[in-house]
């Protein structure tokens, strides 16, 4: 049992992490909270689906054209959002995403329908462990994918060109415009990186729990929960904030109350901002900025 | 061949004038509904948006109501109960509105119920709880149209029981309240057997991995899994039993796990599920196989519970008006109690003695990717 609990809430965790990392990688470049970013997880699901269900294409080819898709959500996002309001007050861009969270999921059932959704899975069928425990190897394949993805976006921030000017851009964009950094671009590449790192969620997810036009919302609160207990502004708090969340969620609903697992996960974020507001990794951004 | 050609032309006219007069005219009579558009549960809005379709078409095609056409005006419940008085109130306030038939969900409808009384308007509610139903009893201007979910409770774990022997169960719930109240209500039906749950476990609605609801339930070792929950949900765990091991318990469900969006969703996960619902797209009630065979054609998919109600509650409605022979709400409203024995699609309806209409329900099985009745569900008076 677990050991099952222990898989799941790993897989979840990754899931949660990697959309707590899209949210901070958009927040330490502009300086605002994505509200609208469980709404990348819901596109990625249905544009998967589409490529998959609807014109027939396998599951890693429909992955791969639906990243490219939501690059393009990701910057036609961020251009119509978040660029009209770059120099208004941080409320009216957060007042923005969220109006963009509400018109996403409207938009989304306009074109895909009411009825929820699946894909094929990465990899189907179960395991059976020695102790009887049954694993479904899509969550192995989420991990997997988790993992490579952090991997290749750990390589693209901190060992090449693009990821130097992204960062310089998130540490300070007025010196980074004097510098002759391309400012714009490089925001436009931070949402569309963090656009298919939540998409790709999407299509991880689709599968297993089906794809609606809410189901970014609950990912997000949580993902958000993520963020607060792993640091706000790190990524490495992201991940590890999402493992924690994943992790409390599968045993918390075991041995304390399946009902009130979300509670559980807000009682700790609770505790985290009384006793250690900065989060985890919170230091070593004060440290940075 | 004069007399054959004048025959003819007398012929055609006499048809194209009968056709005529079968064509309602006039002012539409108005009957508002409110559904859920935009949200979480808007599946209910696109099932109630077809077949109203349906409905008027029959209806108008066939003479209307007291010689006039229908319409059916609709506002967005936004899946709220806010948002379910808010369009209500929006409906009540226009004066041509005759009736209103309120969102698929009894927090909605009870909600709106002293609204109702106030504003002296006839409110069917979509949603079947007991607490609904009581409402209905005591509150002249609210009707209940769906048999009470305590008949169809109980005839299902009677069923369990009786007829199949299971005796240890485990109850999973949405917390959403009409699950929560569902699962109340198996509980309450398996006492009365001496029947105590081997445990009880809800999940948040929304939740998307039951691991750690479902490996407690297959240490619990029952007979057999009692299941209450909205289709999503239901289909989700469904699929999550069958893929950790669980491929042959028993599910017995609220009508949500036999529902045409929870089996297409669930797939063969579904397989064996039985459930005390309201509706299968199977019935042998030859108004509902005429409905279902119709939105088959017209939508190429299963007509869902929610067209169905929808369709009935209309059909009462307007024979409720046709009764009455006028428009006055409180006419239509004293009308409404002299419907009895009155075939809807989904059963019969009775509303002469209180506001308790519905009269029965179907016990089905899901084989082969459809639900089959195995019984019908008649409750008394």
């Amino acid at each position: 049992m677990n050991l099952q609990l222990f898989v799941s809430g790993i897989s979840m965790g990754f899931v949660y992490g990697m959309i707590a990392m899209g949210m901070v990688l958009i927040f330490r470049s502009v300086g605002v909270m994505n509200f609208a970013q469980g709404e990348f997880l819901m596109f990625g699901g249905y544009l998967c689906y589409t490529f998959n269900q609807l014109v027939g294409l396998n599951i890693v080819v429909s992955m791969i054209l639906a990243c490219l898709a939501m690059a393009i959500v990701g910057i036609i996002f961020q251009r119509f959002v978040y660029w009209p309001l770059r120099t208004a007050q941080v409320r009216a861009i957060i007042v923005s995403m969220m109006g963009a969270s509400i018109a996403f999921k409207e938009g989304a059932k306009l074109i895909w329908g009411s009825m929820p959704k699946n894909a094929d899975k990465l990899m189907e069928g179960t395991i059976q462990t020695a102790s009887g425990a049954f694993i479904q190897k899509q969550y192995l394949a989420i991990i997997l994918v988790a993992v490579i993805l952090m991997v290749l976006v750990y390589i693209l921030l901190e060992k090449t060109f693009i990821g130097n000017i992204m960062q310089a851009t998130a540490q300070d964009q007025y010196t980074a415009s004097l510098m002759g950094i391309p400012v714009v671009l490089s925001i436009s590449l931070t949402f569309a990186i963090s656009a298919v790192i939540t998409g790709i969620c999407g299509g991880l997810l689709a599968p297993i729990f089906f794809i609606n036009t809410t189901m970014g919302a609950t990912a997000g609160s949580k993902a958000f929960a993520a963020i607060v207990i792993g640091g706000f502004g790190s990524i490495p708090g992201a991940i590890i904030g999402g493992l924690i969340v994943g992790l409390i969620e599968s045993f918390g609903g075991v041995y304390i109350s399946s009902t009130y697992q979300l509670v559980i996960i807000y009682v700790v974020l609770i505790l985290f901002l009384m006793f250690r507001p900065q989060g985890i990794f919170g230091g070593k951004i004060q440290e940075k900025a | 061949m004069k007399r054959i050609l004048a025959l003819v032309l007398a012929l055609t006219m006499t048809l194209a004038c009968a056709t005529a007069f079968a064509q309602a005219s006039g002012d539409p009579i108005k009957i508002g509904l409110t559904t859920v558009l935009t949200g979480d549960r808007s599946l209910e809005g696109e099932y109630a948006t077809n077949v109203v379709e349906i409905v008027t078409e029959e209806i108008n095609s066939a003479g209307g109501v007291l010689g006039r056409p229908i319409e059916i005006v609709i506002e967005d419940a936004q899946g709220t109960d806010v948002g379910a008085v808010t369009a209500w109130k929006k409906l009540a306030a226009d004066d041509d509105i005759v009736a209103i038939i309120s969102s698929d969900s009894s927090n909605d409808n009870l909600a709106v119920a002293d609204l109702a009384k106030e504003a002296q308007i006839l409110t069917t509610g979509q949603g079947s709880s007991p607490t609904l139903r009581d409402t209905c009893n005591e509150n002249p201007w609210m009707f209940q149209l769906r048999a009470c979910d305590v008949t169809l409770c109980e005839a299902l774990i009677a069923y369990a029981v009786e007829e199949l022997g299971y005796q240890t169960f485990a109850i999973i719930h949405e917390t959403e309240s009409s699950s929560v109240d569902q699962a109340g209500l198996f509980t309450s039906a398996l006492a009365k057997y001496g029947i105590e749950p081997e445990l009880t476990l809800g999940f948040a609605t929304g939740t998307k991995d039951l691991t750690a609801q479902l490996v407690q339930i297959q240490a619990a070792n029952v007979d057999a899994v009692i299941g209450a929950a909205f289709s999503d949900q239901a289909a989700l765990l469904l699929q999550q039993m069958r893929m950790i091991g669980m491929e042959d318990m028993p599910v017995l469900g609220s009508n949500g796990f036999t529902d045409v969006v929870t089996i297409r969703l669930a797939g063969d996960a579904c397989e064996g599920v039985m459930a005390a619902t309201h509706w299968a797209p199977s019935t042998t009630n030859p108004k509902g196989a005429a409905l279902q065979a119709k939105y088959k054609e017209l939508f190429g998919e299963d007509c869902g519970k929610s067209a169905a109600q929808v369709y009935d509650h209309i059909l009462v409605i307007c024979e409720a008006i046709e009764r009455a022979g006028t428009t006055d709400r409180a006419a239509v409203r004293d009308a409404m109690n002299t419907i009895d024995s009155f075939e809807g699609a989904m059963t019969t309806y009775d509303c002469t003695t209180n506001g308790d209409c519905g009269r029965g329900g179907l016990l089905v099985v899901v084989q082969n990717g459809e639900a089959v009745v195995l019984d019908e569900i008649i409750s008394e008076k």
